[in-house]
């Protein structure tokens, strides 16, 4: 039971419980969020309880070459409060990102996560994304530790009937060998 | 495309490197890339030599700015900028002048010249789109609402491309918007803009989805909600289709403002039907039912009830219809959602407001909640959902829903403790939601002291036993037994306020540590410590707990007042203008980071985002946190330099302090603290309310207040001590010399008015909940009487200024005046020093005690001690003169015997006594400083009748270090300061 609804400036105000408790997940600053509100602003959407709080959101954009079928919807943030998880939220906002990439006319949604992250691996496992190819290093490292590989995980939308986007690439790439 | 996706030429990119002149720009560009930016002055007054014969600005003018980008990096601001204009003056025209130019002004924060820079390039090159289009760019950065207008005309004129027209009707909409006279929009700015559009529908010239968007904004702006119906749901609203449920979504907005509730609600309906968990949906359903029962609608007889089909007016249909959504998720394999479950609930709760006695027929309350409680009570969220709806629960049943709880937690055997635990992490949140439900029904407040520390030990042996589920959690994830160790720390912070017993303290600061060494990735924990350690007068500890938690922009002013409201008034002044500094960076960049993102939203069309972005920029500016964080940052900065490392006139002179200037917008004040960012599980009767929020921020507005006219008093006070003396001088000057003390006298009786109602304020003595909102400083500065000290000596001040213009001659009332002011400062300095004596960390049977008051009060007492001196510091160069000139008349007439004019033995001798008070404090702080050493905490026995582990211990060992180590770096600091100030007295003799 949850309003979803657009992201608005005011919501940052807001963004304690879900920033303060998992403080890793929002290393963007204000210009970062800014821009995706002006570019794509339907791309942003935000859960909130039945008493206000903010329990999650989802922020993306779509992106590619539409001539090379590389057109797609791709998931830049999602993140929900700890309070407010095993409740099917992450899914619900992936399928509306899905659904809004569909009428874009995507071929695909793709998405990077920790290689280490096996939560949310599987769960987007779970929900239909496979790996696409591993991009080294592509997370930075901080507090002394390593770099980390990526997964680039995809699934594939109805445009793309034969599903060529998420055939999987063997070969790992570097993080500047993608675009 | 549906979106206006227009992208001109990136303004500060350099994406066309083709004729030869860039080629050799490439090198410069890469230096000041690279922050090498002596390097790429170099390079640029190399290749300018090459073209000496000529003048330099006119042979390459890019290469000139270029050049002055580096000057600028380089902190040769005046340099660059003369450099700038002349090439500016010649009006250029090429690409790299523009683009290098467009970057230099914008690092000068100069945005208005750009706007210059491209009126004349337009003028010159009228047919370039992409001039044009950077010259609304331009107007867009500054704000220029009616310029942008026609500068989005003239560029449609030039190239009618849609997203031209549509920037300019925008224009119109933003002129609206800022427009005073809200008559003015409604009848010139939005009626255009709206004609503008129509004219572009009636030629079918309507192309994307965003000037539907647009269109919408001005019917809608324009209270025209009829039309903006009938344009949603006719052929321009097939475009909205970016935006999930765009349509429906403006569509049941405009049915709520013309109150057509049958398609509200059958709308709501509709889509419930579709997605029973969409709460905001529920409401609406509920809201438009309500309304149809009270105007006894009924749905006319053959046809379909309203556009939007079906509609309900009847409890029995909503009961039904609710009803059979919970069945529905019933019979379903998958996950429930909690919906329909809360919307039940909602339900009874509003047919009990409206007195309807069909609640019944959707079942107890109580019945529903543990059917609830079944369902969800191992998500984290339970809690939070049934919170809400507690209130339908009588008194009397509380103690049995809470066992009637307990009975659906199956924990396991009893041990030898006395407690059993949960198998796993489902049935532990079960548990915790148990807990977490007693205290929310106030069942733990009611305990008696025995009865909490019981609790405490019942909760400390669940979370321990919890640990062994999150043994292979990241550290950046939760252990699942967190909540447990924050609910201990509660109980304690019960007992500390109730029984004053501060071991209660030392044990909850003890437990929440040991939490962070399990959890170090816990915000809650470290905000509570934070907030101890700050209410301990303990701000080294809070330094580095902020700076873990790791905060963000936005939470700079959120949270960060939980930093900024101890950090200097505890006489840690290095981490206090640290702490002001990480807000202030903040608050400054984000102008800039707006208006780049103005821009931004128009070249993609997305209008609704404009006046958004413009009022988040204006909810910051306008941020209480600001406007305090700024006037704390200054006279932090006057305290602990001013007449130490330059005097205080140039420390104003460098602050761009001008005493006449009130920067801060009192009336539309933001508070934007987020006071409930702590977690807090207390009964509604303690939790935070909305007087306490408005109590708070009347406070906080006061106090700020008292600061800004402190220092804004203390600008005037140095200026006044750079006036000419009147007699050496011209009547001008004389007159230049009475605004200025015009203005002290304003400002005086501005704070002497403050300062009364800062007195009325603190007479209500507002008490707010624990994990609320933190008092002011208010009703410490009052009641310790540095306020009244620091305005009488500001008001002496004046009164040596008459002296000043009367002379020695003929003013012994004036003299007598002053010598009296001198004598009760002393006396009030004394008696604010006395109110610094005591312990501020003893122990006394076994037992550390703090009085952090102390500390505040000392920090008062060295604020007041400096701005005395500053009027010392301007007595002396008021009465320097006037000595030496009596000297000069007693050569003359070589007479000895004439006595000493009262006014000059009356400051020698008060210089006398502030040294003595100085010297006073001094002595204090170094024996509290020696008394703090000589504490021994490690003799004090811990854990006696309280049963805490060895380990727990430790963590409180901790902790109470932490508060001695602070206590010292305050003192000490404090001392360093005072010192120095003792110095600057020397220079006072003569």
């Amino acid at each position: 039971m949850t309003t979803l609804r657009a992201f608005t400036c005011d919501d940052l105000f807001k963004f304690n419980n879900i920033q303060a408790v998992l403080n890793f997940l929002l290393q963007y600053g204000i210009p970062f969020y800014l821009q995706y509100l002006a570019h794509w602003p339907e791309y942003f959407i935000v859960a909130e309880a039945p008493g206000g709080e903010l329990m999650g959101y989802i922020m993306g954009k779509a992106e590619g070459s539409v001539a090379r079928e590389e057109w797609h919807g791709h998931v830049t943030a999602l993140s929900v409060a700890p309070e407010f998880r095993r409740l099917g939220l992450a899914a619900k906002l992936m399928e509306m990102l899905e659904e809004i990439s569909e009428r874009k006319g995507g071929f695909f949604v793709d998405l990077f996560v920790r290689v280490s992250n096996q939560v949310a691996v599987n769960m987007y496992k779970q929900l239909g994304y496979s790996v696409y190819r591993t991009v080294i290093e592509y997370y930075s490292a901080s507090n002394g530790e390593p770099d980390e590989d990526a997964y680039d995980m995809r699934k594939a939308l109805s445009s793309d009937t034969e599903k060529k986007s998420i055939v999987p690439i063997p070969h790992p790439v570097r993080p500047e060998d993608i675009e | 495309m549906l979106r206006h996706i227009l992208v001109t030429s990136n303004m500060a990119a350099r994406g066309h490197v083709q004729d030869p002149n860039d080629r050799r720009l490439r090198p410069i560009y890469d230096y000041l890339d690279n922050g090498n930016n002596k390097m790429a002055i170099q390079q640029a007054d190399k290749l300018l030599k090459k073209h000496k014969d000529l003048h330099c600005a006119k042979a390459d003018p890019s290469r000139q700015v270029l050049k002055a980008i580096g000057l600028q990096r380089t902190g040769k601001q005046d340099e660059a900028f003369s450099l700038a204009q002349e090439v500016a003056t010649l009006e250029p025209t090429d690409d790299n002048s523009l683009q290098a130019l467009t970057i230099l002004y914008r690092e000068m924060h100069r945005p208005e010249l750009v706007t210059k820079l491209y009126e004349a390039a337009v003028k010159k090159v009228p047919l370039s789109e992409e001039y044009h289009s950077h010259l609304f760019m331009a107007y867009a950065r500054v704000g220029e609402y009616k310029k942008m207008q026609q500068a989005g005309m003239a560029l449609y004129k030039t190239v009618p491309k849609n997203p031209y027209y549509f920037w300019s009707v925008m224009s119109l909409v933003m002129q609206a918007i800022s427009a005073q006279d809200d008559k003015l929009a409604q009848t010139m700015f939005l009626p255009l803009a709206e004609r503008m559009v129509e004219k572009m529908v009636k030629e079918g010239k309507i192309e994307a989805e965003a000037e539907v968007q647009l269109y919408f904004m001005i019917l809608e702006r324009l209270g025209k909600y009829v039309e903006a119906l009938d344009m949603v749901r006719g052929p321009l609203g097939e475009k909205l289709t970016s935006e999930l449920q765009s349509r429906e979504n403006k569509c049941m907005m405009m049915y709520q403002r013309l109150q057509l509730w049958p398609e509200c609600n059958a709308l709501s309906y509709k889509l419930l039907l579709k997605n029973p968990d969409e709460w905001q949906f529920y409401l609406s359903y509920f809201d438009s039912l309500f309304h149809l029962m009270d105007k006894s609608w009924s749905p006319p007889n053959e046809e379909e009830h309203c556009v939007e089909g079906p509609v309900q007016t009847t409890v029995a249909e909503a009961v039904k219809f609710v009803v059979d959504r919970m069945e529905e998720e019933d019979k379903k394999d998958s996950r429930p959602l909690r919906g329909p479950y809360m919307a039940c609930l909602e339900l009874i709760h509003r047919l009990r407001q409206r007195g309807c006695p069909d609640e019944e027929e959707l079942g107890d309350p109580l019945e529903l909640m543990l059917q609830f409680f079944g369902k969800f009570g191992d998500k984290p969220s339970c809690i939070t959902d049934l919170k809400i709806y507690l209130h339908l629960l009588p008194p009397e049943q509380h103690t049995q829903f809470k066992n009637r709880l307990g009975d659906l937690v199956p924990l396991g055997e009893v041990g030898e403790d006395g407690f059993g635990f949960p198998g796993d992490t489902k049935v532990l949140q079960r548990h915790l939601c148990v807990c977490q439900l007693s205290r929310v029904l106030g069942l733990q407040h009611t305990l008696d002291t025995e009865g909490k520390l019981c609790l405490i030990t019942e909760l400390k042996a669940h979370y321990h036993y919890g640990l062994q589920f999150g043994k292979s959690c990241l550290k950046t994830e939760l252990q699942f037994s967190d909540t447990y160790c924050l609910m201990v720390a509660h109980v304690y912070i019960d007992l500390w306020t109730e029984t004053g017993d501060e071991n209660m303290l030392w044990q909850c600061l003890g437990v929440l540590e040991e939490g962070l060494s399990y959890s170090p990735s816990n915000a809650q924990f470290k905000l509570l410590l934070l907030l101890l350690f700050c209410r301990l007068g303990a701000f080294q500890p809070v330094v580095d707990l902020y700076s873990s938690l790791d905060a963000k922009h936005v939470q700079h002013d959120t949270i960060g007042y939980l930093l900024t409201r101890y950090a200097g008034s505890l006489g840690q002044f290095a981490a206090a203008s640290q702490s002001y500094n990480f807000s202030l960076r903040f608050f400054h960049s984000n102008q800039k980071d707006t208006s780049e993102y103005i821009i931004q939203a128009y070249k993609y069309g997305a209008f609704e985002k404009i006046p958004e972005f413009i009022a988040f920029r204006t909810r910051l500016n306008q941020s209480l946190h600001f406007a305090q964080v700024r006037t704390e940052r200054m006279l932090l900065d006057l305290y602990t330099e001013a007449d130490i490392t330059s005097s205080l006139e140039e420390s104003v002179k460098a602050m761009g302090l001008c005493p006449e200037e009130d920067d801060i917008p009192w009336d539309n004040m933001r508070d934007n603290r987020d006071l409930t960012v702590l977690f807090s599980w207390d009964p509604k009767d303690r939790e935070l309310t909305e007087e306490h929020r408005r109590l708070s921020l009347e406070e906080e507005s006061v106090w700020l207040k008292v600061r800004s006219l402190t220092l804004r008093l203390l600008a005037s006070l140095a200026l006044l001590g750079h006036a000419p003396s009147p007699r050496n001088s011209d009547k001008t000057n004389e007159n230049g010399v009475s605004a200025k003390s015009s203005t002290l006298q304003t400002l005086l009786s501005q704070l002497d008015l403050t300062l009364q109602t800062a007195a009325q304020i603190t007479e209500k003595q507002t008490q707010y909940p624990f994990l609320g909102p933190p008092s002011s400083r208010l009703a410490s500065a009052l009641s310790s009487g540095s306020c009244h000290c620091q305005a009488s000596a500001l008001q002496l001040s004046l009164t040596l200024q008459e002296l000043e213009t009367t002379g020695l001659d003929d003013s012994s009332e004036l003299q007598t005046q002053i010598c009296n002011s001198f004598k009760s400062l002393i006396v009030q300095l004394q008696e604010l020093l006395s109110r610094c004596k005591g312990e501020v960390l003893e122990m006394k049977d076994s037992r550390l005690m703090t009085q952090p008051s102390l500390l505040e009060t000392l920090v008062f007492f060295v604020e007041t001690v400096c701005v005395v001196l500053w009027v010392a510091s301007y007595s002396a160069s008021v009465l320097r003169p006037l000595k030496s000139s009596l000297q000069k008349k007693k050569k003359k007439t070589k007479d000895s015997s004439t006595a000493m004019p009262v006014v000059l033995s009356g400051f020698q001798e008060w210089t006398g006594s502030l040294q003595g008070i100085v010297t006073q404090a001094l002595d204090h702080v170094k024996g509290q400083e020696a008394s703090l050493t000589a504490l021994k905490l490690a003799a004090l026995t811990l854990g006696v009748g309280h049963a805490q582990t060895q380990e727990e211990c430790g963590f409180t060992r901790a902790a109470m270090d932490k508060v001695q180590t602070s206590y010292l770096g305050s003192l000490q600091e404090l001392g360093d300061l005072l010192r120095k100030r003792a110095d600057s007295l020397k220079s006072l003799k003569f």
